[in-house]
């Protein structure tokens, strides 16, 4: 299958980088083709600008060529795999901006005649979340875990109910031991290895 | 009392601006003392750079966003006035939390404490005022991110007395003036009723 990972921290050393290339190798080593979105590295714009919101109830709201590649690779993509740090129980701006500038309608939904909104990722069949947190798992619970809510139900009503969400979180990763981080690798490319 | 609105929208043209008009409205029928900050009319950056990332336990915001951060310290209420994109703050909203909710402005980390501390307690109030295109149903579902975002992260940076007031729209897409002019008028009683 055709799978795109799309990673967002602004450390290229990060912990975060390790985890997408321990993605990457996993679903090679099973056999799919990956794409790679690094929004830092892409220099990806974060905020919607006027023109795209005047655009976006248009016949044409992508006017912009890299979020058109963008957008190109998402409709291709059977898994999706995103891989972020937590900051504020929610994605980073950067990858925010992506779900808004990228997935507009005709791309991640449709409207119907009667304004409602319907899915435009049917043929996306795995839907997975790789993501740290500084907190602990009850505290990342206690403030929703927002982030993790976009993908897993926001997203997902637009992927269609076929697509399974699948969620790997590394918490407390301030006090995280080396070996921890390790595992959680390992386990990332184990899982990944198995989609 | 002290209000900071923070105006989140790329379209100054937008029902957004005009639900930030009537809650200033209210505001000043209040007699409150108000600032408006518009992030979208301050070109604000909201993409955290890999350097505050490398630096984000170190107090203080980097040197062009000291306003921002006198802001929150300056005000006794929030007044936060935004579309709700994909369930939640759109990217250039997250983004001004992420860079300037920062150590040494929302929270601090005393040398031998296990947990951060709010820093934000001069905040006794705070305000959402948004728009969602989509049913008070299919926000629910989704899981409120913006709302939670607001009532539990970012409260959890004030006072434990620290109240908060959701004022929104559900499927504006499909409103008509009268409906649009009605919830205007909520928005503006919402802000003069503030204490």
């Amino acid at each position: 299958m055709n799978a795109l990972v799309v990673v967002a921290h602004p450390c290229t050393d990060s912990f975060t980088h390790a985890l997408a290339d321990a993605a990457e190798e996993g679903l090679v080593g099973a056999g799919h083709a990956v794409d790679r979105i690094d929004l830092y590295a892409a220099g990806f714009a974060a905020a919607m600008t006027r023109a795209e919101r005047l655009a976006y109830h248009t016949d044409r709201p992508i006017v912009d060529e890299q979020v058109d590649d963008h957008a190109r690779l998402l409709l291709a993509a059977e898994i999706l795999v995103f891989v972020y740090p937590t900051w504020w129980s929610q994605m980073p701006a950067i990858l925010k901006g992506w779900f808004e500038r990228v997935m507009v309608p005709g791309v991640g939904f449709v409207f119907d005649a009667h304004g409602k909104v319907r899915p435009g990722l049917g043929h996306v069949r795995r839907l997975i979340g790789i993501s740290t947190y500084g907190s602990p798992w009850w505290y990342v619970k206690a403030t929703n875990d927002n982030g993790r809510r976009v993908i897993t139900r926001a997203l997902r009503m637009s992927c269609g109910w076929r697509a399974r969400p699948r969620w790997y979180g590394l918490y407390a990763m301030d006090t995280a031991t080396a070996d921890d981080r390790q595992a959680f690798l390992e386990r990332i490319e184990q899982r990944m290895a198995g989609v | 009392m002290r209000v900071l609105v923070v105006h989140c929208h790329p379209d100054p043209a937008s029902f957004v601006a005009a639900m930030r008009d009537r809650a200033v409205r209210g505001l000043d029928r209040a007699g409150h003392e108000v600032r408006v900050c518009d992030l979208y009319a301050d070109g604000f950056d909201p993409t955290m750079t890999a350097e505050e990332r490398r630096t984000h336990k170190e107090p203080g915001v980097a040197p062009d966003l000291q306003r921002y951060a006198d802001d929150l310290g300056w005000a006794e209420a929030l007044v936060l006035v935004y579309p709700t994109w994909w369930s939640g703050f759109p990217a250039m909203l997250k983004g001004w939390v992420d860079r300037v909710w920062v150590a040494g402005v929302a929270w601090e980390l005393p040398d031998g404490a296990s947990r951060i501390r709010p820093r934000l307690t001069n905040i006794r109030r705070i305000v959402a005022i948004t728009s969602h295109g989509s049913s008070k149903l299919v926000n629910a579902l989704e899981g409120e991110t913006g709302k939670r975002t607001m009532t539990r992260s970012l409260r959890l940076m004030c006072s434990w007395r620290t109240r908060t007031t959701w004022c929104a729209a559900y499927g504006i897409d499909t409103r008509d003036a009268a409906e649009r002019e009605e919830y205007l008028d909520r928005v503006e009683s919402t802000t003069a009723r503030l204490r």
